[in-house]
């Protein structure tokens, strides 16, 4: 890792380890001055355009290289979407949008999109951080040419809706609102697959916290007589949570090193496929070795199972890729199976 | 955490290259009929004369310095080699336990006389090596070894059982763990040491032990008060446990640990690839997902202990995933015959299945149990 991302990983820790407390994650339905005080912050030492070309103000550095950033932010438990701002900065930046201040949320499904002049129709579905900020970007196709648009109107036409989670999503009914930018996709962007990348990043951060927590949690419960941690049951099951997490990370770490993300399909699709299995296993151990005070909504570890749970579902859970992945193997490709794994 | 990192090692172009080598020279022992591809290889497929042929191509103990008949190449080259004859269920069990760590813990541990008499009859192919660890009352308590080895005037008697050596009986040598004196209250693992036993000696007894195929791969070892010369003993004297340490690092990281079987999976997706276009696809994208990860954390340690690292707890991550992988490997083709039942399998594809099935629960035995590798994870968490 270089200098320069170690020294934004311990900016980022030391600003958000300051402003971040669980209570702030429980009041994220409303837009309260707590959240906007850490979003100030972040955006003060340049986070949110890390990725952004130099001429918009920008870092500058690679999408890949920053991966560890989003881990890292990711197992402090930020309620906001810094991750989602990063990822919607870096594609504006890359088709030639200048990034605007401020928190940036995605939409990744959109249905009976049509643009007539420079008006807008059509639904995003289950948008997250509508609460928070009123600027979206989403990917598109018009007349067979994939386009970015951005977003931004205090007066949007949104429902309040929630995922499986209980978690605020909202849908957005779009008639005849004005776009603030749209170009074509830089063909060196792929929406889905960086999507993919970026949750994998940020469940392999929260999966470092859930072991963490785990794993203080037993040590300091004591049960007939001893902690917990002593009872080699739950040694063994936070051991399996610790191997989980290694496999993930290994993932990730072939990504990281890759020089042409979007040349890179088959380790993404490696990569979402292993972190999805990885945060399946994770949650349910995590639970149970925690005990009642885990589902509760005071103590953290729901707060970050149930992101987990959310984001192994975004850009393709485990089934989507693993099947993506088998018939690019088996149709696409006349490599017996070892050839196809040594290339 | 950095004992839970395995940064990722990409393959260059000479390993690239290696890999065509050593699979050409595999594709052309295949057309010459030289092998039969089996499952779990490197255990239960013994063939001397192939084990010289990868010595005279110098594939064996092929990291080991030139002086000793070695090749001085790097671990990861090493690696290559044995992924590439482990998918083809190469014979390769003659010499496995040689290369693979007896050779490493001489080269470490051992006299120059003992360099120079060994390691260069492993590198040529004609010297094999047993494990001898477990004993019939140690398994997963390896510190609890009773296998005594007394002092003498002119070198040491051993007396004791050693069971489980996979390849025994056709071994010429034995790495012992033996104790050279009691354990101190505080602490078990002081007292052992290692020793280099020749099996050809007197009062040594070897007795197989059918495995529950019905096959003879490991055995029972009696050392009947065996006279062992002085220079038997390998490394000092009472530091045995850390010896033995080291070499499970060697033991439990290699791709051994998920490939044993990759030549079933392989002839399994030969004979059914057009049925699993229409309904297995994403069984096949689970495997490939599971399986590369795995590769890649392998030879992410290979790399370390190329480094000069101890990657022990890695080792056990690598083991106990890639052990997980090869079970779930197998009960999803089990589950398969459900499309094309198992007697409408080609026949070499019945034997392969079924030698995998027969041979499948040992995988998590064999080299440090399930149980312990989650035990070595868990004090590196700080729960022990």
């Amino acid at each position: 890792m270089n200098e320069e991302i170690q020294i934004i990983l311990e900016t980022t820790e030391k600003v958000l380890q300051k402003n971040i407390n669980h209570q702030l994650r429980q009041n994220i339905d409303q837009k309260n001055n707590d959240l906007i005080n850490l979003w100030n912050e972040v955006e003060e030492i340049g986070l949110p355009k890390i990725v952004v070309k130099e001429k918009f103000d920008g870092f500058n550095l690679e999408f890949a290289s920053v991966l560890p950033i989003i881990q890292l932010s990711n197992s402090l438990g930020a309620p906001i979407p810094l991750s989602e701002t990063i990822l919607c900065n870096y594609i504006l930046s890359e088709c030639d949008i200048n990034p605007p201040e401020g928190m940036i949320t995605f939409a990744n499904v959109s249905k009976n999109i049509k643009i007539s002049g420079n008006e807008l129709s059509g639904e995003l579905i289950s948008v997250p951080y509508l609460n928070l900020t009123d600027k979206i970007m989403f990917i598109t196709k018009i007349d067979g040419v994939e386009k970015v648009v951005f977003l931004q109107n205090s007066n949007l036409d949104i429902e309040q809706k929630k995922n499986f989670l209980a978690e605020p999503r909202f849908n957005v009914n779009l008639k005849n609102n004005n776009i603030i930018e749209i170009k074509t996709l830089n063909p060196k962007i792929n929406f889905n697959y960086l999507g993919a990348i970026l949750r994998s990043a940020q469940m392999i951060g929260s999966m470092e916290k859930i072991l963490n927590l785990s794993i203080d949690y037993c040590s300091q419960r004591k049960q007939f007589g001893r902690p917990l941690s002593k009872f080699q049951a739950i040694q063994h099951q936070i051991s399996e949570m610790a191997v989980e997490l290694s496999a993930s990370s290994a993932a990730l770490s072939t990504i990281a090193s890759s020089e042409d993300l979007s040349k890179n399909i088959y380790d993404i699709a490696i990569l979402k496929i292993r972190t999805g299995i990885a945060a399946g296993k994770i949650i349910a151990i995590s639970h149970q070795v925690h005990g009642a005070i885990g589902f509760t909504k005071e103590y953290e570890l729901a707060y970050f199972t149930k992101n987990l749970n959310s984001w192994r579902n975004d850009f393709g859970n485990e089934s989507y890729w693993e099947e993506f992945l088998g018939k690019d193997f088996l149709e696409n490709s006349n490599k017996n199976l070892w050839e196809y794994l040594t290339y | 955490m950095s004992k839970f990192n395995f940064p990722f090692i990409s393959e260059t172009k000479e390993l690239s290259n290696l890999r065509k080598e050593v699979r050409k020279f595999i594709s052309e022992a295949l057309i010459n009929k030289e092998f039969e591809p089996a499952a779990d290889g490197w255990v239960f497929s013994a063939n001397p004369n192939f084990s010289k042929k990868l010595g005279s191509k110098g594939w064996l103990g092929m990291s080991f310095p030139k002086k000793y008949g070695g090749n001085e190449k790097t671990t990861l080259e090493r690696y290559i080699v044995t992924e590439e004859l482990l998918a083809s269920g190469a014979p390769v069990a003659a010499h496995w336990i040689a290369d693979r760590q007896s050779g490493s813990q001489i080269l470490r541990y051992g006299t120059e006389e003992q360099k120079q008499s060994i390691i260069p009859k492993i590198t040529s192919g004609e010297c094999f090596f047993a494990i001898g660890m477990s004993e019939p009352d140690s398994g997963s308590d390896l510190a609890s070894v009773k296998t005594k080895a007394t002092k003498t005037d002119d070198g040491w008697i051993l007396e004791g059982r050693k069971i489980w050596s996979t390849g025994a009986h056709l071994s010429n040598y034995m790495i012992v763990l033996a104790r050279t004196s009691p354990a101190s209250e505080k602490n078990r693992h002081e007292g052992l040491s290692q020793f280099l036993v020749d099996l050809s000696l007197p009062n040594v007894g070897i007795k197989g032990i059918p495995d529950m195929s019905g096959q003879r791969h490991f055995n029972e070892t009696l050392f009947d008060k065996v006279k062992l010369p002085k220079d038997a003993l390998l490394g000092s004297e009472g530091k045995g446990w850390e010896q033995v340490v080291g070499e499970l690092a060697l033991e439990r990281s290699g791709p051994e640990r998920f490939l044993s079987h990759f030549c079933l999976l392989e002839n399994f997706i030969n004979q059914f690839r057009h049925v699993l276009v229409k309904s297995g696809s994403q069984l096949i994208g689970r495997l490939i997902a599971e399986l590369q990860t795995l590769r890649r954390m392998s030879f992410s340690v290979a790399s370390m202990l190329q480094n000069g690292e101890s990657p022990e707890t890695q080792a056990a991550f690598v083991k106990e995933l890639g052990n997980r992988f090869e079970k779930m490997m197998i009960e999803s083709l089990r589950e398969f015959s459900n499309i094309i039942p198992l007697y409408e399998w080609p026949n070499q594809l019945q034997n392969l299945f079924e030698d995998a099935t027969l041979r499948i629960p040992s995988n998590s035995l064999r080299g440090g149990t399930t149980e312990i590798m989650r035990g070595i994870i868990a004090r590196q968490l700080g729960l022990r």
